[in-house]
């Protein structure tokens, strides 16, 4: 029997295929399952996402994943009343399987179809962890394709970007630091790991757009291309002086300047706009120096702040399912069956 | 009981199909490439226009190219995903394999056909085909690819030698051959369905595997890169 308050989620933005399924209650979003095949280790070699090889591993994956999400949940697809799916950002190509899917499933079931904003859903998820939002969040999503401060008064019909990166995303900067420092391809796990064992304040990075110039105009902007390449400039300084390199203290120190402007223009905003709560998502969230940091600052500031376990902070069907949930939850129309994907969709469209 | 088949392999194509005659009963046909916004809203035009209810269907067909990716993939993820919902089989049948039955019916005087589509990057799609003496027009043999190259190449290899030149390929390179495109020069959907008609009762494996027939470009994402898994 059809139930319409089960949302099935599908994400393939990049390189992860995700199939989720999620229940809408009136008090919560509860998750019923969170399915996931990644083709990360197809591209590891090239030194990022290679979109065609992504496409392919979506098309493979696609199937298998909805099948294995709906034996763990042991729900029959006959049961499914809302189908979600990312409609954008992210890659044409990989979006495009998606979707394709997505519709299949809304016409074969006649059920809903909910195109959903990807950076809207890793916020979002963290209704399935800590229950529903309250009156008015503030949000940083950040990860190796987005660095955005959102303040959310409706996760669905009320969301307004405050800011975000202007050259590379955090997660960006970290491959790209750690492309310099020679650490195999994704740096950001390599980094962190290096980084607990050095000092933070042992090099003083630059901290980007922080100067009382940018405040007018970039209060809530980032910029870690400058970061990055002050770092770079330190390490040849280092290598042409024929000085060994304190890698440690170089990706302490650098995670650091990351970790303390995300810090600092986050709680700013919060108390400009007068927020009580700040969600954390995306897969840079995994970071532990930005964890422990915004864990701190908040308690300092008395902001409540909610980060969502790792696994949910990659990209994953769950953070969809949580968005549709959401929409189904304010009664949202349905999606067009011919809707397109945007792969530039702003983030101020929750859903298509 | 009809099928629904279904080929994006060059323009967007779906149709409703009783696969015994085999008999269209309702087609839609797009040129557009946005094969990913256009399919399902076909798909719920041609059903309509047939009056055949989703749960009427007996299996899905979908064409498997080759053709360039995305609109490839977006046919076949479309058609593997409505089998699952509608608890129904998908089979798989090379677009090329269409139209070379398809060709080899049109030209009763022809012995072997080759088929031609657009690979872009100056490329073609070939395959050729010969007539199974005796055997109902569903019965073709594979006499060489598929496989991809530049028409220059394919008349270098003789491909053309002797054969009929189809398909929606053959009028850009005409020349080049030094041939002349005949019809069909697109895949028919009746005919697509019927072959996957006719391999499955001959018990022959009807797989949806893309034929892709290139490695994928690994130019990686300036876009979107990942950190942290
Ligand atoms: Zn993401």
């Amino acid at each position: 029997m059809r139930d319409a308050a089960l949302v099935l989620g599908i994400e393939t933005s990049c390189d992860e295929t995700g199939v989720a399924l999620a229940r809408v209650h009136d008090d919560r979003t509860e998750l019923l399952v969170d399915a996931v095949a990644s083709s990360v280790d197809e591209h590891a070699r090239f030194g990022g996402i290679i979109p065609e090889i992504a496409s392919r591993a979506h098309l493979e994956a696609m199937v298998p994943t909805v099948q294995r999400a709906l034996a763990e949940a042991d729900v029959d697809l006959g049961q499914v009343g809302t189908v979600a799916v990312t409609a954008g950002p992210g890659l044409v190509g990989p979006l495009t399987v998606g979707t394709s899917a997505a519709k299949a499933l809304a016409l074969a079931l006649d059920v809903p179809l909910l195109g959903v904003n990807h950076v809207i859903g890793h916020a979002v998820v963290d209704e399935v962890v800590h229950g529903l939002f309250p009156e008015r969040v503030m949000a940083l999503v950040v990860s190796g394709g987005h660095s955005s401060l959102l303040l959310v008064d409706d996760a669905v019909h009320g969301v307004t970007e405050l800011g975000s990166t202007l050259d590379d995303a955090a997660g960006e900067a970290f491959d790209k630091v750690g492309r310099l420092l020679g650490l195999p391809y994704p740096g950001g796990p390599h980094i962190d790991r290096l980084a607990r064992a050095g000092d933070p304040r042992a090099i003083r990075f630059p901290r980007g757009l922080t100067a009382p110039k940018d405040q007018e105009k970039h209060a809530y902007d980032f910029s870690f291309s400058g970061l990055k390449t002050a770092v770079a400039r330190w390490v040849e300084a280092r290598q042409d002086a024929g000085e060994e390199i304190p890698l440690e203290d170089v990706a302490a120190s650098f995670a650091d300047a990351v970790a303390d402007v995300l810090t600092a223009k986050t709680i700013a905003a919060c108390r400009r706009h007068d927020v009580g709560t700040l969600v954390i998502g995306g897969g840079f969230s995994a970071n532990s120096q930005l964890r422990e940091m915004a864990t701190q600052r908040c308690a300092e500031a008395g902001i409540d702040v909610r980060i969502p376990p790792i696994r949910y902070c990659t990209d994953n069907g769950a953070m969809i399912a949580a968005l549709g949930a959401a929409a189904v939850r304010r009664g949202v129309p349905a999606s067009p069956l011919d809707l397109a994907v945007d792969s530039s969709m702003p983030l101020t469209q929750v859903v298509l | 009981m009809p099928v629904l088949s279904i080929d994006t392999s060059g323009e967007i194509a779906v149709a409703v199909v009783d696969p015994r005659g085999p008999r269209v009963l309702a087609e839609r046909r797009s040129p557009e490439r946005r094969h990913a916004e256009l399919l399902a809203p076909l798909v719920v035009e041609v059903l309509g226009e047939a009056a055949v209810a989703r749960s009427d269907l007996e299996a899905v067909v979908v064409g498997t190219g080759p053709a360039p990716f995305t609109g490839l993939r977006a046919g076949l993820v479309t058609a593997r995903t409505l089998a699952l919902a509608l608890a129904v089989p998908v089979h798989g049948v090379p677009s090329l394999d269409a139209l070379g039955a398809a060709a080899l019916a049109a030209h009763p005087d022809a012995r072997e056909v080759l088929v031609l589509s657009d690979a872009r990057r100056r490329e073609l799609y070939a395959a050729r085909y010969r007539r199974v003496d005796g055997a109902t027009r569903d019965a073709i043999t594979v006499v060489a690819g598929p496989l991809v190259d530049r028409p220059d190449a394919l008349v270098q290899a003789g491909l053309a030698d002797g054969a009929v030149v189809v398909g929606p390929g053959a009028p850009l390179y005409a020349d080049v051959l030094g041939v002349e495109p005949r019809e069909p020069a697109h895949v028919d959907l009746g005919v697509l369905a019927a072959l996957a008609r006719a391999r499955t009762e001959r018990g022959e494996a009807t797989p949806t595997e893309p034929l892709y027939l290139r490695r994928p470009d690994v130019a990686p994402s300036a876009a979107r890169k990942r950190v942290t898994g």
